[in-house]
């Protein structure tokens, strides 16, 4: 469901791109393309860890499951940080939705990347937890894979929407 | 074993990919064959995502269909979209 409300949004972002596309290239050039790539790359590292965490549980390596879910969720972290400072950059110059349509899109589909990610890491934090309380083994792992599904469906949309919002033109 | 060697590869294909997508956005190219190319990264670092991240290999038809759909209409959109406006 979030994979299609996220698919319907980018195909308007780009057909209202088509009516003005010189206004979309110029205010896409105020963007802050560093902390996009920074936060690409932490979400992509996330990822990573949280694989590794289910390749982990599924070896009966608890332990080690558990560090990687916590390595995501720092990762996840970082991508907080980073984009409180750019909104802070932005909210700054007296940017908002109202500003101009593509910093409507800007925001409001980066805010809602942004709330999924939250909520992604709830959930890893959930099963970090439940992992320590030993509710999680080799035979039982299906919590795992849940919550590393819902964070790779996060991951995936944030690789459409970077080059999309941040660098093409 | 050999699966582990696997997340590792795609995941340092994948941070590559993201850095030469950031190279040419700094450069700030644009044309068909930039907005192809990005795009076509975002393709591959999405379809890493689906099969080796989320491990859909071994799963039903209508998940794949699904997921390569999803990213496929929507990268395939915007790239039409993008050519047009060109």
């Amino acid at each position: 469901m979030e994979l299609l409300v996220f698919g319907i949004f980018f195909i308007i972002y780009a057909v209202m791109r088509l009516q003005n596309t010189e206004m979309f290239n110029h205010y896409q050039m105020t963007l802050n393309r560093e902390i996009g790539f920074a936060n690409t790359l932490l979400l992509i590292v996330s990822s990573y860890f949280v694989i590794r965490a289910v390749h982990a549980i599924k070896l009966n390596k608890v332990r080690n499951s558990i560090n990687c879910l916590y390595a995501a969720l720092g990762a996840g972290a970082g991508f907080l940080i980073l984009k409180t400072w750019e909104y802070a950059e932005k909210f700054a110059e007296g940017i908002s939705l109202t500003t101009n349509s593509f910093y409507m899109f800007y925001l409001s589909l980066t805010i809602f990347h942004l709330l999924h990610v939250v909520l992604g890491m709830v959930i890893l934090f959930a099963v970090a937890i439940k992992a320590q309380r030993g509710c999680y083994n080799a035979k039982n792992y299906i919590g795992v894979e849940t919550g590393a599904s819902y964070w790779h469906m996060v991951d995936l949309v944030w690789i459409v929407l970077f080059p999309l919002v941040y660098i093409i033109r | 074993m050999k699966a582990y060697y696997n997340v590792h590869t795609v995941w340092l294909v994948m941070m590559l990919l993201t850095l030469s997508t950031y190279v040419l956005g700094e450069l700030g190219e644009g044309g068909f064959v930039v907005v192809v190319f990005i795009l076509g990264t975002a393709m591959l670092k999405g379809s890493f995502i689906i099969r080796d991240f989320m491990e859909l290999k071994g799963v039903s038809m209508l998940w794949k269909v699904l997921m390569y759909g999803w990213l496929w209409t929507i990268c395939i959109t915007i790239t039409v979209t993008y050519i047009v406006s060109a």
